[in-house]
């Protein structure tokens, strides 16, 4: 457990203690400092708590872990090991073209205004159909709309690679298409081997840390 | 005198058993990295927390003012 969280669960509990003894003496109250006692520890302290509590599960909810804790992400997980540099997401993994810590988030976050927002509300839809729901097969997990080049370009755009690249420059068309996604980075015969879950079990694994 | 400042107790012992569950629930939810832990911290902790704060708001507002 990282160490700011723990330092988060002692604020927390440290507040409910002196929470308990306001329950337990509610007369203390009575007194100007016992008014600004209450204000402080039935007030300050829970949103401070809060504050701090949302924080560190937002962090946390962007992790590679957090993703594939859920069984139905395992063979999403997976393919991240294929050895197999054609392979989108397991080249980004690899070579650390993604935080590896973050590595579904990065990918997968909406980089536009409200985006960690709209992705948390996704997340939450998740979980609903996960416990309450028929969650689907993970070879039949669509995603809500296509890629959009915006989360690729986030990282690519202006890097020499991207914008110098031979397959890129081929054609001047591609580049401005590929800008205004209308021309997606997973087009057939570019980046189109994303997460292949169907032939997992015919691919080579790379053996490197978890 | 006394109904009031009775009243006004009663209103922080509800104000603080709220807000124990709530940081209780907080705290455990922290213990684990888990999808459904995050859910339980936004909807079951968030709903006691605030519904701690919103009491103890409340009492502050409904307290008869006293002269001195």
């Amino acid at each position: 457990m990282p160490h700011a969280t723990t330092l988060i669960i002692i604020l927390v509990l440290f507040s409910a203690s002196l929470i308990g003894v306001l329950v337990a003496r509610p007369s203390i109250t009575a007194t100007r400092i016992g008014k600004i006692l209450a204000f402080l520890v039935l007030f300050l302290l829970p949103i401070l708590c809060a504050a701090m509590g949302v924080s560190s599960e937002m962090d946390r909810s962007k992790t590679t872990a957090f993703c594939l804790s859920c069984h139905t992400m395992e063979a999403y997980g997976k393919s991240l090991h294929i050895d197999d540099p054609g392979h989108l997401p397991a080249a980004h993994f690899q070579n650390h073209r993604v935080p590896a810590g973050e590595a579904c988030y990065t990918c997968h976050a909406d980089y536009a205004m409200f985006g960690t927002l709209k992705v948390k509300l996704h997340g939450l839809r998740h979980v609903y159909v996960y416990y309450f729901a028929t969650p689907p097969a993970p070879q039949n997990i669509k995603l809500y709309q296509p890629f959009n080049n915006r989360e690729c370009l986030h990282c690519h755009l202006g890097a020499r690679s991207f914008e110098e690249g031979a397959v890129h420059t081929a054609d001047p068309a591609t580049l401005p298409a590929v800008k205004s996604n209308t021309l997606s980075c997973m087009s057939s015969g570019c980046h189109e081997v994303v997460h292949d879950i169907a032939h997992l079990k015919d691919a080579k694994f790379w053996k490197g840390p978890e | 005198m006394r109904p009031s400042v009775d009243a006004m107790e009663r209103h922080i012992q509800l104000t603080g058993a709220l807000l124990i569950i709530g940081l209780l629930v907080e705290a455990a939810c922290l213990l684990w990295a888990r999808p459904i832990t995050f859910v339980i911290f936004v909807v079951v902790g968030g709903f006691f927390l605030l519904a701690g704060v919103t009491v103890f708001l409340f009492s502050l507002v409904s307290a008869p003012h006293v002269r001195d």
